[in-house]
């Protein structure tokens, strides 16, 4: 494939793991809003609630810190897009410099060849392991990601063995545990697309 | 790929224009770029587009040194004219670009850096080139806001950008007008339409009509020269422009 498609298809895979961030950070921004939900009604139930609050609460620090990653994951992928654009635009350079090799002669052939060798040996090299790099600190926050993600789930299911215990509000609390287990379960399924996505991406 | 022809020489004093180029593809228009050299310096008026760099540089080397090229002219912003100025600072990063003030933010989207540019005031200004004094000829709203042309006293040339310029049919490919009066109907539609302001062509043939010009170089099209050039500003004068129909 030539470097410039290449380029475009990582462009447009980008474009995908930002869509799946925008999913997650949306639905993170739910559980918190649930979570402050199922802390009132932990304090209405009373004691028989109060594990059921406790981890309410967790997974109210949980919705944060993971709008948190979440906006420092977008911010590597605004770094990605710049890094390919560049790249783009030097394969592109190197493509019209390659194209008017071909057509000169005399001085003008020597010049574009020198041009061409800096080129190699310098910018476009270094673009590429800048590229790396922010590739593989990108695998490395997905990673994190996952695990508290992961985390939350835990969360989530204990919260529902909590509800269990609520008392006269156990059907109300049962609920609230179910709909954070299944936003979850939605966060990590997007997760799943990203990492499918950014993987593609690195493989690119 | 495009060939070159020496339309002055004086000494080391030269202007080589680099047109018409057979392979063009169709749906690229056609443009003339000038180079005026002095001495062991030069300035490429209107570079070209990005997409016409390889012809444009690979012509232009063969008649000359293009690591020689100091500056670049740019007598508007539009992409035919400067879209290859990123390519040309790969050849020579100090490259200046000169145009008007209008323009540097915008045309430093095609690239180069704070130091690429060198504005030039609406009144216009000198621009030397070798110990060649040149002339940056004011021509506002001709066809862009912020329009300039170049005008070199000694070999008694203006490089008139899209002031001039005709869209020639295939066949017809000469580089000098030989025909005034069937030439100038394949400038009309375009200057009608692309020039915006009766007044500021008024005020460009006022000012023109004042100097000495042997030849007037468009960016397309041929070239006007001897009594062509007088009869290509009368023409201009009487013409109503800034209308959609043709």
């Amino acid at each position: 494939m030539a470097i410039g498609n290449q380029r475009g298809h990582q462009l447009r895979r980008i474009v995908r793991v930002n869509e799946e961030i925008k999913t997650v950070i949306a639905t993170a921004f739910t559980i918190n809003l649930m979570a402050m939900n199922a802390i009132f009604l932990a304090k209405r139930a009373g004691t028989a609630a109060l594990g059921f609050g406790v981890l309410s609460n967790e997974l109210r620090r949980f919705a944060i810190d993971l709008q948190k990653q979440m906006a420092l994951l977008s911010e590597m992928t605004y770094d990605s897009v710049s890094t390919v654009t560049a790249l783009l635009k030097q394969a592109r350079l190197n493509q019209m410099l390659k194209g008017t090799l071909s057509v000169c002669t005399g001085v003008g052939k020597r010049l574009v060849e020198d041009a061409l060798r800096t080129r190699l040996e310098g910018a476009l090299s270094d673009r590429q392991e800048q590229s790396d790099a922010i590739n593989r600190r990108l695998s490395q926050m997905i990673t994190d990601t996952c695990q508290l993600v992961e985390l939350g789930s835990v969360l989530a299911r204990s919260a529902k063995i909590e509800a269990a215990y609520g008392g006269k509000l156990s059907v109300p609390l049962t609920q609230v545990s179910s709909d954070f287990e299944q936003s979850i379960g939605e966060i990590q399924r997007s997760l799943e697309k990203l990492t499918k996505h950014h993987l593609e991406e690195s493989d690119a | 790929m495009k060939t070159t022809q020496t339309i002055f020489e004086d000494g080391g004093h030269k202007w080589i224009a680099v047109v018409r180029d057979p392979k063009r593809p169709a749906h690229v228009i056609d443009t003339n770029e000038y180079l005026i050299a002095h001495d062991d310096e030069a300035i490429l008026c209107d570079p070209g587009g990005s997409e016409i760099f390889p012809a444009v540089f690979s012509a232009l080397s063969v008649e000359f040194d293009p690591s020689r090229i100091r500056a670049l002219f740019s007598s508007h912003q539009d992409p035919d004219i400067i879209s290859s100025l990123s390519m040309w600072l790969e050849f020579n990063p100090e490259i200046k670009c000169y145009l008007s003030w209008l323009w540097a933010s915008f045309v430093s989207h095609f690239g180069g850096t704070e130091k690429t540019f060198v504005v030039i005031p609406d009144a216009g200004m000198e621009i030397f080139v070798g110990g060649l004094r040149l002339q940056a000829i004011p021509a506002h709203y001709l066809h862009s806001s912020g329009n300039l042309h170049l005008y070199d006293p000694k070999a008694k040339i203006l490089f008139s950008g899209d002031v001039g310029a005709a869209l020639l049919p295939a066949g017809e490919d000469s580089l000098f007008v030989e025909n005034f009066d069937h030439h100038i109907h394949h400038a009309e539609g375009f200057h009608r339409r692309w020039m915006g302001s009766n007044k500021a062509k008024r005020e460009w043939c006022e000012r023109v009509s004042r100097l000495d010009i042997d030849m007037l170089c468009p960016q397309h099209g041929a070239i006007y020269r001897g009594e062509d050039v007088k009869r290509f500003i009368d023409w201009f004068a009487n013409l109503e422009v800034g209308i959609l129909k043709t």
